[in-house]
Parts: C-alpha cells; sequence; structure tokens
C-alpha cells in the first residue's frame, strides 16, 4: 500500500466515522435524548421527524457506506461504496440548500411585496448550517481523490 | 422449405459471424453502483435517500416556495378580497355557489367554486403534481426506477404482487387515475385487482398531500404511517383471501444514464396536461356539487343519520361527514374542508386517515369503472369493510394510547 492510498483510506475513513456520529446527533436530538445542538455555524435543530430522523437516517447510511468502504474487496468496489456513501451527504445537503432557497425567494407572508430582496435573498443562506452541508466540501474531496487516482492508473 | 437443425445453426453462426462483434467487457464504477443499488443491504438504504430527497423537494418547491410564498398570497390578498368586492349580492345562492362565505378571510374557509376550487386546483394541486411528474421522470429515464422495482419484488411478492407493482404504487402518489391504468403492468386479474383496490384505499393523490401539507404540516408524517401499515396488512389479506396465482418476473434493469431532457420535458408536459384536464373540471365542479348538496340539506341530513358511527366508532365529530361527501368529488377539498372542523391533533390524523381510504375520487372511480365494473364492485365492497375496520381500529389505537 503506498502512501497515497492510505492517506485516501484515512480521510474517508475519518469522514465516516464524522458522518456517522452527525447522523446519530441528528437522531439522538429529534427523539430528545440530547439537546439540540447550536455551536458557531453548526445547527442539529432536531425538531422535525423528516429532517432530523430521517434525513439522520440518510446521514447514518452515509456513514456506513464510507466506513464499509474500507472493508470492501477490490478497487472498483471501495470506490463505489465511497461514493455512495459521498452521495447520501449530498442528498441532505443538497436538499438543505434547496430548501432555504425555496424559503428565500418569497418575500414571506407578512411583506406586502412578493419577491425578497437581494439582501433578503442572500441573508436566507446565512449561517447556522447543518452538519451535512458543512460536510458537503469535504465530501468533494472524495471525488477528487477517486479521479485523480483514476488518472493516475490510466 | 424447413432447413435442417444442423444448417439452421450453420445459418445461424454465419450470421452471427457478420454482425456480432465481441469485446471485452470492462467493469466501471457506473455498473459497480448501480449493482449496489439492487442489493438489499445497500439498495434500501439508497431507496430510504432517495424516498428523503423526493419527499423533500416535493415539499420545498410544491409548499413553501409555489403555495406558501406566492400562491396564498396571491389568492387570499388580491383575488379573493377583489371577488368579495364584485360579486353581487352576498346573501344570494349564486354568491354561496361562486365564492361562498362571504366573511372568509382565505380560499381554503370560503369554499366557492371560483374561490377554493380555483386555489386548490391551480394554487395547490398544480405545483405539486409539477414537480412530483418531473421527479418522477428523472427517477424512471435514469435507470433508478427499475431498480427499486427488483429491490421491491420481495416485499410485494408477500402481498400478491411483484416489483413492478412500483410502478403504479408512486404513479398512485401523483394521480390514481393514470396509477389505476397502470396496474395492467401486472399479469394476472388477482394482482390487478389487489393494486387497484390498495391505490383506491391507501395511496393518497398529489392534491391530497398537497392540501395535507398546507393544513396538517405535522401531522402527515403519521397520516402516512397509519396508510403505510394499512397497505401493508389488507395486501396481506387480500392476497390470502383471492382466487389467483403471483407469477414471477424477469425485469430488464438498464444501466444508470443521464435523463435526456427533452424526453423529461415531454413526459412532463404530457402528465401535467392529462392531469388538469381531468382534476382541474372535477375540482371546480366538486365545490359545486358540494355546495348545492349542503344547501338542498343532503350533508346535513347524511351527518344525522351516520353520526352514531362516526362519533362513537371512528371518534371524530359528525360535521366530518360533509367532508367525506366531498371527498367522493375531490379528496383534496375534502381535507381542505376538514381542517375548518374544531377537532383534536388525533381526530384531524383520524378523518384524514378516514378520507384518505373512504372511496375513491369519482375520477378514479370512472377508471376503475372502465377496467371493469365486477372488479370496482368488488373493491368497492372491499374499501366499505377497510373502512369501518381500519376506522374503528384507529379509533381504538387513540383511546389506548390516551390520546383519542
Amino acid at each position: 500500500m503506498n502512501r497515497n492510498t492510505s492517506m485516501v483510506t484515512l480521510y474517508i475513513g475519518l469522514l465516516g466515522l464524522v458522518t456517522l456520529a452527525f447522523g446519530l446527533a441528528d437522531i439522538l436530538a429529534w427523539a430528545g435524548m440530547i439537546q439540540s445542538v447550536s455551536i458557531g455555524v453548526l445547527e442539529i435543530a432536531g425538531d422535525d421527524f423528516f429532517r432530523w430522523a430521517w434525513g439522520g437516517a440518510v446521514m447514518v447510511f452515509g456513514g456506513l457506506f464510507m466506513l464499509g468502504s474500507l472493508m470492501s474487496p477490490g478497487t472498483m468496489e471501495r470506490s463505489a461504496k465511497a461514493i455512495l456513501g459521498a452521495i447520501m451527504v449530498w442528498i441532505i445537503a443538497g436538499t438543505d440548500i434547496f430548501a432555504r432557497l425555496c424559503e428565500s425567494i418569497p418575500a414571506g407572508e407578512e411583506a406586502p411585496e412578493f419577491f425578497n430582496s437581494v439582501a433578503g435573498f442572500i441573508g436566507g443562506f446565512a449561517p447556522p448550517y447543518s452538519a451535512a452541508v458543512l460536510l458537503l466540501p469535504f465530501t468533494l474531496v472524495i471525488v477528487y481523490f477517486l479521479f485523480n487516482r483514476k488518472s493516475d492508473e490510466a | 422449405m424447413a432447413l435442417p437443425v444442423q444448417e439452421r445453426w450453420d445459418l445461424v453462426d454465419a450470421i452471427a459471424r457478420k454482425t456480432v462483434t465481441a469485446g471485452i467487457y470492462r467493469q466501471n464504477l457506473g455498473d459497480v453502483l448501480g449493482d449496489l443499488t439492487v442489493r438489499p443491504l445497500t439498495g434500501i438504504a439508497v431507496a430510504v435517500a432517495v424516498l428523503y430527497a423526493f419527499w423533500s423537494i416535493f415539499s420545498s418547491f410544491a409548499g413553501t416556495l409555489v403555495t406558501d410564498g406566492f400562491m396564498v398570497k396571491a389568492f387570499d390578498d388580491y383575488w379573493l378580497p377583489w371577488l368579495q368586492e364584485v360579486w353581487p349580492d352576498p346573501a344570494s345562492i349564486h354568491y354561496f355557489l361562486f365564492v361562498g362565505d362571504p366573511l372568509a378571510e382565505n380560499c381554503f374557509e370560503a369554499f366557492g367554486m371560483l374561490t377554493s376550487g380555483l386555489f386548490v386546483s391551480i394554487g395547490v394541486v398544480l405545483p405539486a403534481v409539477l414537480i412530483f411528474y418531473l421527479m418522477m421522470t428523472i427517477l424512471e429515464d435514469s435507470g433508478y426506477l427499475p431498480r427499486l422495482a427488483v429491490l421491491m419484488d420481495t416485499v410485494f411478492h408477500r402481498i400478491g404482487l411483484h416489483g413492478y407493482a412500483i410502478v403504479p404504487t408512486i404513479l398512485g402518489l401523483g394521480c390514481n387515475v393514470p396509477a389505476v391504468t397502470a396496474t395492467r403492468v401486472l399479469e394476472t386479474r388477482k394482482q390487478r385487482f389487489i393494486m387497484m383496490t390498495l391505490l383506491a384505499i391507501f395511496i393518497p393523490c398529489g392534491a391530497q398531500l398537497g392540501v395535507m401539507l398546507e393544513v396538517i404540516p405535522d401531522a402527515v408524517g403519521w397520516v402516512m404511517l397509519f396508510l403505510l401499515f394499512g397497505f401493508g396488512i389488507f395486501g396481506f389479506v387480500l392476497d390470502r383471501i383471492i382466487p389467483g396465482s403471483n407469477p414471477e418476473i424477469l425485469i430488464d434493469v438498464p444501466p444508470y444514464h443521464w435523463p435526456l431532457w427533452k424526453n423529461v420535458a415531454k413526459k412532463l408536459v404530457n402528465r401535467t396536461k392529462s392531469f388538469l384536464k381531468d382534476a382541474v373540471p372535477f375540482v371546480l365542479f366538486g365545490v359545486l356539487a358540494v355546495n348545492v348538496l349542503y344547501l338542498a340539506g343532503v350533508i346535513g341530513a347524511l351527518a344525522d343519520l351516520f353520526e352514531p358511527l362516526f362519533v362513537t366508532w371512528f371518534g371524530v365529530p359528525k360535521e366530518t361527514v360533509g367532508p367525506l361527501i366531498a371527498a367522493f368529488l375531490r379528496k383534496d377539498l375534502a381535507v381542505a374542508q376538514l381542517s375548518a372542523i374544531a377537532m383534536t391533533p388525533y381526530q384531524m390524523i383520524t378523518a384524514v386517515v378516514l378520507v384518505s381510504i373512504y372511496f375513491p375520487c369519482v375520477a378514479t372511480f370512472v377508471v376503475m369503472l372502465r377496467e371493469g365494473w365486477k372488479e370496482l364492485a368488488a373493491a368497492v365492497a372491499v374499501l366499505a369493510a377497510t373502512v369501518f375496520v381500519y376506522g374503528g381500529l384507529i379509533h381504538a389505537v387513540g383511546i389506548l394510547m390516551g390520546v383519542a
């Protein structure tokens, strides 16, 4: 195993653990077993079954896929599981961002106008963010690693 | 003139040599990803994530952006006050039929043909159906839907169906009308009957989902849970009592690919157009018909007649009889009507589940009739028994939990 491969393995393993931990935190916050979390730019509100319990389960699956990729036989299956894990995080982060976009376009019930102002629209994307959104750039690194390795092999 | 067997094979070989090029198969990342999405252990996790994305995008676009963001304001702040101002004689029958309640502050409560009728069909149903069909088409054209069919095959076999039953099931979440037609993908009469009955009873359409999301957002999860349990339990029972076979199928699973946007757009336009053609007149006519029935005193008389059943057996107020009558015309309207009745949260969940499992809407009824009157009659009999048993069961669960 060369140094490059072990670095990728370590990275995916760590990211898998963090994703799994955040997924569990989402579910536990929804179940009321831990307090809702708001640290810096991170927020786990746990106030809605669909987002935190179901979405948390998707994050847990994402983490498990990434960790499972470390134990998979063959390079292709390993890469596929790591990508699938990343896709799980993209699904949650993507839907969170889409939800913010949908909330930010209209002006709101009380305002007389239909569309939000530019400042209001941009303000809709201000922190805090969910764990999935914060993990999004880190999962993109997996894709970079895999494509990099593919081009090395070619 | 028939060739001898050996010559026939020689001919096959000759044609194959000229037309078939053999290459070396190299498994790529897409193939492995495709394989992972049909293996039960990994595939179920992917299905859970896909359904999450489906529902999240559906509610963000249809609920938050279009309906809450723009349509509610347009209809409640502009359209309704304008109609109330310009329509003559608020005490007249035509005012009641077309504009509805003169004191209503929003289109949900007005219940006139041009207020609630237009708001439900254009403001609530249209965005819901549009985004539903868009996502459904993308799943279909990307190659995920056949994989979901493979994955769900074992589950559906437990209720006498097979994996492709996922197509009418998901279509039914958009509209039961095309879903009933899609039951033709199933092989036997038994399978088609089971699917049609389960669709009519336990699958809420996109319009109904949209309205549920609007009026009882916190209870939608519970309603869906009750419907999902009902789907499984009654499917299992129907499979045991209905004679007939449940054949196996072979599913062709294409590789994953990017959908062609031209095809997606074409499918989306066709599906939405046919939905609007079927649904909008029914919504508008439905409001009108229900208002006429109210004026004629029919709904009041039925409410009195069914009061013991509703209050004692189902545990809901007798006022819910009206929405149940309306549910035959449009289930989405019925949910909207329920929102105006004072009820406890559990009564609201029970009432919405009852509206969902009660008679199919008239458009679905007509399509089911087209598939065969015997099937329709049998489905209606099953339906009546289901409403009675399941409605009572939900009430009993509520009593046991101390919430009913």
